[in-house]
């Protein structure tokens, strides 16, 4: 109810009527949606109805057959903006074979040239001092990043996003190679960030179940944005049910929710 | 003691080409791209064999611009079929040697240089080739160090090199194009069929005892030295090809590396 007396805010994000076919199949028909500046919310949907697609168009990865995507109030992606977008993505397709450390994957996101390698590693410390400190990876500086644990690993991307100071954070299943009880902590940490720093957060998921707990509006995506609103509303809604096409449980073992199902729907 | 000319020429090249290919070979394993360096190596065959064909007394150009356009091949059909890496490559690396194959049995004369350019020959670098690699190596090792951020972000993630700003499609084609010119030249030393393994053992090696990326790259380029002035070295002396060589040095300091990396505590199972 008060959302119609309220003033809107700037959006962060807004996509017109995007459409997207990959191989001859629509997998975006006609997006359309605006994420307000400033707030943490989540993107949702099930495998198949174009998360990642619509992400990749955020990031200027995809090009779209029609449809508009704006970020920060400017215009389409390109490399002035996207150097204002922080992206986590799931994971690293980084081989065994390359030795880069925590440290040394922190100081390659400056884009001149590396100065890392002559300098000594007390000196980068203090150029990357407060987002390690932030996301409290300080003790992990000298590992290889190819040996970090799926949080480690999320921590450590989140940590190096926040270095170029982003208006905006977009994150990718953050939760995927996380293992439960890590979970409700990440979210917290995100959380934490988005309060702190006031940037706009949009995750990315097939998960509704944490996503919510933290998100302040959450957009249903199934080749349109098919039903949005507060989390509560949204997994409420007959729309999400027929998207996903079983009866949504946002239960969580361990966690005690008023809105737990107790059971799945078959 | 005298250095016979020809000797010094082989030993300045691998002094040169040596910690280039240890270099470079960090981001080639790490790419996952040794099979790219085998192929556009015997891609080098094929252009061997024209250069013969073609009259020219020197065939270092023609198997350079041979292995570049191999290279281009595999990045254009990659970007416009579905087929997979290892099907076009496997494709253009047998293709290449048959051309190559069938160029030098009608030119008939020639045959009998196949050995040298499949196993490398110390007696075939000139003062030319000595001269390029110098160029080669200051060239090629100041662009990657002046490229070093971008192209350690693209081998963690390209999608996360592209949002950096990096034009990822161009610093891929940059990277092919260094590496091709890179191993066509170091053929001279270890000949087609052994090059690669002085773009992958440095760094294999180097990545048993280093403890960052720093390290890997400042120990793949000494070991890189090590093994292509060392195989060249002891090649003479015992009267054996150089590549077979170099190769062989190159593999028992890689077992050196796994006795010294034993000391240090193995990363895999933290993850």
């Amino acid at each position: 109810m008060d959302i119609a007396f309220r003033i809107p805010k700037p959006a962060a994000v807004e996509v017109r009527d995007l459409q997207v076919q990959l191989g001859g199949t629509p997998v975006l028909r006609g997006v359309n949606l605006r994420i307000e500046a400033g707030r943490m919310v989540a993107l949702i949907g099930p495998n198949g109805s174009g998360k990642t697609t619509l992400l990749r168009c955020l990031l200027g990865l995809q090009v779209p057959h029609s449809g508009s995507v704006r970020l920060l109030q400017e215009g389409p992606p390109n490399p002035s903006l996207l150097r204002r977008i922080g992206y986590v993505p799931q994971r690293l397709q980084l081989d065994p074979s390359f030795m880069l450390t925590v440290r040394e994957f922190l100081a390659i996101r400056r884009p001149v040239t590396a100065t890392w390698f002559w300098r000594p590693s007390r000196q980068i410390d203090e150029q990357l001092h407060s987002a390690v400190a932030e996301m409290d990876v300080t003790r992990l500086l000298d590992r290889p990043v190819a040996g970090l644990s799926g949080g480690q690993l999320q921590r450590v991307l989140i940590c190096s996003s926040l270095l170029n100071e982003p208006e905006l954070l977009l994150l990718d299943e953050p939760t995927a190679g996380v293992d439960t009880p890590g979970e409700a902590d990440f979210y917290e940490l995100i959380a934490e960030v988005h309060r702190r720093r006031g940037l706009t957060v949009v995750l990315v998921s097939h998960d509704l179940s944490m996503v919510y707990r933290h998100a302040s509006r959450v957009y249903a995506l199934n080749g349109v944005i098919c039903c949005e609103g507060a989390p509560e509303e949204v997994m409420n809604a007959e729309s999400l049910k027929q998207a996903y096409g079983i009866h949504f449980t946002p239960y969580h073992h361990h966690h005690h929710h008023p809105h737990s199902h107790g059971g799945h729907g078959h | 003691m005298d250095i016979e000319p020809f000797m010094l020429r082989a030993l300045l090249t691998a002094l040169f080409l040596g910690p280039l290919c240890g270099f470079i070979g960090v981001f080639v394993t790490a790419r996952r791209m040794s099979f790219f360096s085998d192929t556009v190596a015997h891609a080098a065959l094929a252009g061997v064999a024209l250069g013969f064909w073609l009259g020219l007394p020197d065939p270092t150009l023609p198997m350079i611009l041979f292995s570049l356009l191999i290279a281009g091949l595999i990045l254009w059909l990659k970007e416009r079929t579905a087929l997979l890496n290892d099907t076009i490559m496997a494709l253009l690396l047998s293709g290449s040697v048959a051309l190559g194959m069938v160029i030098l049995s009608l030119l008939r004369g020639h045959r009998g240089e196949l050995d040298r350019y499949l196993f490398g020959d110390i007696l075939s670098v000139g003062w030319g080739d000595a001269v390029l690699a110098f160029i080669v190596l200051v060239s090629v090792g100041s662009i990657l160090f002046w490229k070093l951020n971008a192209l350690a972000l693209l081998t963690a993630h390209a999608d996360l090199a592209h949002v950096s700003g990096i034009p990822v499609r161009w610093l891929n084609y940059g990277f092919v194009a260094l590496l091709t010119v890179t191993v066509a030249l170091s053929i001279r030393l270890l000949g087609i069929i052994l090059v690669t393994s002085l773009v992958v053992i440095p760094p294999a090696a180097a990545r048993n005892l280093a403890r960052s990326l720093r390290q890997q790259i400042l120990m793949s380029l000494f070991l890189g030295l090590i093994g292509a002035v060392g195989g060249v070295a002891i090649s003479y002396p015992l009267n054996l090809p150089s590549g077979p060589c170099i190769t062989l040095t190159l593999a028992g300091l890689f077992v050196l590396s796994l006795f010294g990396g034993r000391l240090q505590r193995p990363i895999r199972n933290l993850s």
